[in-house]
């Protein structure tokens, strides 16, 4: 049962995602969202954790032990080559700058998610 | 380089962040002219979306739209269309200020080193002034006043027969 929760402090930004992966023709059973790390990591592991970058958060679930295979992509406004190599070595999947098209939405998340 | 030069290159990036955001995640008609250095220390809008950055050059991003383009924004990136200015309205508007800013920090990183921005600041209202003043005293005509000592370097757009502008207030960080 594919699961999509999406991270960002702005609901506008995980509406348009989440509207974007729905109109994408990928499999998804269920959206969960969170409006930070601390929130998303507590939804995905059902632990209390204190407030936390996107980086913080790939680094925590990645060491949490529980469910730390999870495929992450980022998707952030920072696109300089030092944030992506280092969300990569956070332990990152995938990571797609803001502004982006469907399809490059499509495209990164279609690493992990099957087509309908 | 004189600060004024440095401040066109960043109107430029500016420029190509926005073309860019348009082309993606709003997909409206874009249309953009020459930037220029604001004579009038008192921009009239309805909407401004504000996102300050600092590091080796310090200043602000801000984006200046009538309340009905912001409708019409959010509207096209939430594909629903809102009529009223409720905080998803104000959200898409910080979001904008916020990749168009992120963008021009990318560029500005590559070049003068890392660069921090702040989270956006959207103010909203109808018939607002922002002024910028060169340390003399203005009068506000409404009910909000914004006071810089430097002038906007403007950039025009137009979009769905609307005008907006993206302004640059810009300084070096002393040393």
């Amino acid at each position: 049962m594919p699961k999509v929760l999406i991270i960002d402090d702005s609901a506008v930004m995980r509406k348009i995602i989440q509207r974007n992966i729905q109109q994408s023709g990928l499999l998804v059973d269920e959206f969960v969202e969170a409006g930070d790390g601390r929130e998303g990591l507590e939804k995905a592991t059902a632990n209390k954790m204190p407030n936390m970058t996107g980086i913080d958060f790939v680094k925590a679930l990645r060491g949490s032990g529980q469910k730390s295979n999870i495929p992450i992509v980022m998707v952030t406004t920072e696109g300089g080559e030092a944030k992506i190599e280092e969300a990569k070595n956070s332990g990152a999947n995938g990571y797609l700058t803001k502004p982006f098209t469907p399809d490059q939405l499509k495209s990164k998340l279609g690493n992990f998610l099957l087509v309908k | 380089m004189a600060i004024e030069g440095i401040m066109e290159n960043v109107a430029s990036d500016i420029t190509s962040a926005t073309k860019t955001l348009f082309e993606t995640m709003i997909m409206l008609d874009l249309k953009y002219d020459n930037s220029f250095f604001e004579d009038d220390t008192q921009i009239k809008t309805d909407v401004i979306g504000m996102v300050s950055f600092t590091g080796k050059y310090h200043g602000v991003i801000a984006l200046f739209c009538s309340k009905k383009f912001a409708l019409k924004v959010a509207s096209t990136m939430l594909m629903t269309e809102l009529n009223e200015f409720t905080n998803d309205v104000k959200d898409a508007v910080g979001e904008v200020s916020n990749m168009i800013a992120g963008n021009v920090k990318t560029k500005l990183t590559a070049q003068y080193g890392e660069m921090n921005l702040s989270i956006p600041i959207v103010i909203a209202g109808e018939g607002l002034s922002i002024t910028a003043v060169n340390n003399h005293p203005v009068v506000a005509e409404t009910t909000l006043s914004c006071f810089s000592k430097d002038p906007w370097l403007m950039t025009p757009f137009i979009s769905s027969g609307e005008k907006f502008d993206v302004g640059l207030l810009l300084k070096e960080s002393s040393k």
